[in-house]
């Protein structure tokens, strides 16, 4: 057994020598989320600013039938307006300046609870806020919705250039517009029926056409945009014909819906519950190439396993010792991306998340040890497997051709817990990598305690797997025909 | 020889048969006989694909013969693998250094797989590092090595556990004519030492320069196996190379 020590000394220090393997042990696990954080974030943020700042023009047909809804369109499509109007509102709560910091803070309960300890009626708030920026009904948080929303960008014009046609000309009306959006001189148009005051004026409907073009991101947008501003118009003339007739103000609204957050495991969680298990998966696997090809295919490319052969040591102290590094290799190389996902956590892009689902990712010693447990005869499997392909390969580029399709055999059941509605029972318990990757699922989401029996089956037969696969490499090691291929 | 030698190697009836392309059976080593003794250079001489590679690959027991058996120092090749491995020295251009260990290292990690303690390891380390003049590059990575000087590593990795039996598989193929000269000397240092060697060739200059027996192997067979002297006087020239040729030819096997 010493001489297992022997060999894992040694082939430690060999691999740590290498640039390849540090590269895929310890950097790629440790840089490669922030990094794909950070550049998605970073990505999605400045194409948001474009579409933010840049502004999009709406035009408005028919403007003389109703000139008030044009003006107050106008205004609220404001985004300077509607910022002034909505800090207008806040002070008027006596929210400060400092108060709003909050918003941005780390947690988002705080404004909540800063709302409560001032008396202010957070549902009464959010609707107004709401009713301001003509977003969406459901925000998690008043918070959120302060701080994400984009205000719309467009200016409302009622001409368009002469040389593309005549848009008032029902014939030529949508060939017009569409030649308008498809060069970016227009995001959408509104058609306001001839009859629109008369018809608001008795009570009655005014149906406003609506024209964009659903394949153009801006056009998209300033629809949204319209549909937003139009809606909080809507409520607004609602109360006021309400409050003319002297009816109570939910007479037109009877049911409300009213979201409500359990104070469980929030988004954030479910999304960790996905991405962990792949990622431990994937890194462990990644982790685990370089090093077991270099320690099997490598000896035969670099002519060094003549050399260690007819030293006297068994052919298995030879294969635990090459073992042991890969698999160490493959567990650092897991844990390191589980660390660095953990401290993105803290900063980049999903911290806005967790702000977002107002709850924090965090797991028990007993959830991280039975994570563990988890990993580390899945990563038995992968170190075995590796190992046995590379020994059998001739050269380094063979056995990276092995590894390729093997990959696949790994993602593929990794990928499982991104799948929705796919349970750990008794039956995907008895799949080998799917059940880690369902086990790990429900681990890091808190659902450790309903599934112990499952995870016992689980540790038994991967566990059970890994020994089978290392003996099978240990056999495969001792062959003439594996490890002197012609 | 003179018989009052021990036999180190005793090679019975060793057949080697590799599976080839479709099924096709490759004889690689044929009923193959012969001992060595210590104090003497054992040459197998033989032309390319004649079965040298692969009878000194079972004499170190990385193959395992499909008939026969051979003993090292008593022990056989098929029940006793660790013990006879314990017993020899290997050398060929196919046994690497491990590039990204340096030249202690290297040899550290050898002595220890053969279970050397550690003071007795390091104080041998010195002692040959020195013999060789390898103080100089003793900490330089095994890659970074000129030929010469992995040579000498291998050398000294090979000899580390004081081999009884030294094996050497047409070291000198590949090699400029000084490093050449470094393993020449060798095989002939361990001679002195009375250790027993079995070297395969190719070159006539070789079995010339060092051999006191020699083997004859063609297509796996063993033609002769006898002295040098005897080996000359088959041809009326008493060259080796015409020798080799004349048996070869009266042979009659195709290779
Ligand atoms: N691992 C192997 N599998 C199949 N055939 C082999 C293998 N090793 C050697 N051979 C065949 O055995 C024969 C003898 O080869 P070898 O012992 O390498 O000869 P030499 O060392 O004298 O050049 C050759 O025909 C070679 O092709
Ligand atoms: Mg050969």
């Amino acid at each position: 057994m010493s001489a297992v020590g022997t060999v894992f000394r040694k082939e430690l220090l060999d691999v740590l020598r290498d640039r390849r393997t540090l590269l895929f042990m310890l950097v790629i696990p440790t840089l490669s989320i922030p990094l794909m954080m950070w550049l998605t974030a970073d990505l999605v943020t400045s194409f948001m600013e474009k579409m933010a700042r840049k502004q999009v023009d709406v035009l408005v047909l028919n403007a003389e039938a109703a000139p008030d809804l044009v003006e107050e369109l106008r205004q609220r499509s404001n985004p300077m307006g509607l910022a002034l109007q909505l800090s207008r509102l806040l002070e008027s709560r006596g929210l400060t300046e400092k108060d709003l910091s909050l918003v941005k803070g780390e947690d988002p309960r705080a404004f909540e609870r800063l709302l409560t300890a001032r008396g202010i009626d957070r549902d009464e708030l959010m609707g107004e806020v709401r009713g301001l920026m003509g977003a969406q009904e459901f925000e998690p948080n008043v918070a959120s919705l302060i701080g994400s929303a984009f205000p719309p960008n467009f200016r409302v014009v009622t001409e368009l250039d002469k040389d593309l046609g005549d848009p008032r000309d029902p014939a030529q009306r949508e060939a017009v517009l569409l030649q308008a959006v498809r060069t970016d001189r227009l995001g959408a148009a509104v058609l306001l029926p001839a009859d629109a005051r008369e018809r608001l004026a008795r009570g009655d409907t005014a149906e406003l056409q609506v024209f964009y073009l659903d394949s153009s991101d801006r056009s998209t947008l300033a629809f949204k945009g319209l549909e937003g501003i139009f809606r909080s118009m809507g409520k607004r003339i609602t109360a006021e014909r309400l409050a003319e007739r002297q009816l109570p103000p939910g007479l037109a609204s009877p049911l409300k819906l009213k979201p409500t957050r359990l104070p469980g495991p929030g988004l954030l969680i479910k999304i960790m519950g996905q991405l962990l298990p792949y990622m431990i998966l994937i890194f462990a696997f990644l982790g685990a190439l370089y090093p077991a090809i270099d320690l099997g295919a490598g000896e035969k490319e670099r002519g060094t396993l003549e050399t260690l052969l007819v030293a006297p040591v068994s052919r298995l102290s030879l294969v635990l010792g090459k073992f042991l590094v890969v698999l160490l290799a493959a567990l650092v190389s897991a844990v390191l991306a589980t660390v660095s996902l953990g401290l993105s956590l803290q900063i980049g892009f999903l911290a806005e998340l967790s702000l977002l689902s107002g709850g924090t990712f965090s797991f028990s010693f007993l959830e991280g040890a039975m994570a563990l447990a988890m990993i580390l005869p899945v990563s038995c499997i992968f170190s075995a497997l590796l190992l046995a392909l590379s020994i059998f390969a001739k050269s380094f580029k063979e056995g990276q051709s092995y590894a390729g399709p093997l990959q696949l055999v790994v993602i593929m059941p990794a990928f499982v817990s991104f799948l929705p509605g796919v349970e750990l029972d008794w039956f995907m318990a008895s799949m080998p990598v799917v059940n880690v990757s369902l086990a790990l699922k429900e681990i890091f989401t808190g659902n450790l305690d309903q599934h112990w029996g499952h995870m016992g089956l689980i540790f038994l037969s991967t566990s059970v797997c890994a020994g089978l696969l290392l003996w099978a490499a240990a056999w495969w090691f001792r062959r003439e025909q594996v490890l002197f291929r012609s | 020889m003179d018989a009052s030698t021990p036999a180190r190697v005793e090679v019975e009836g060793l057949s080697k048969v590799f599976r080839g392309p479709k099924h096709k059976q490759i004889k690689a080593v044929d009923d193959v006989s012969f001992t060595a003794h210590a104090g003497e250079i054992f040459g197998l001489l033989g032309a390319n694909g004649a079965g040298k590679t692969t009878t000194l690959r079972v004499l170190s027991t990385m193959l395992s013969p499909t008939a026969g058996d051979a003993r090292l120092c008593g022990f056989s090749v098929v029940r006793r693998p660790e013990e006879v491995r314990r017993r020899i020295g290997f050398l060929s251009t196919a046994t690497s250094l491990y590039g990204r260990l340096t030249a202690r290292e290297m040899v550290i990690y050898f002595g220890r797989l053969h279970g050397m303690a550690p003071a007795a390891l390091e104080a041998r380390r010195q002692e040959l590092f020195e013999l060789f003049g390898m103080q100089s590059f003793a900490d330089v990575r095994c890659d970074k090595l000129s030929t010469g000087m992995k040579q000498k590593v291998s050398i000294v990795r090979s000899v580390l556990h004081d081999p009884e039996v030294m094996i050497f598989d047409e070291p000198t193929a590949g090699l400029d004519v000084l490093t050449s000269r470094t393993i020449v000397a060798f095989v002939q240092d361990c001679r002195a030492r009375g250790k027993c060697v079995i070297f395969s060739t190719h070159i006539m200059d070789e079995v010339d320069q060092l051999c006191d027996r020699v083997g004859v192997i063609h297509a796996g067979r063993l033609l002769a196996c006898e002295p040098l002297d005897a080996l000359r006087a088959r041809a009326p020239s008493r060259r080796v190379g015409d020798a080799f040729v004349a048996l070869v030819e009266s042979a009659g096997v195709q290779p």
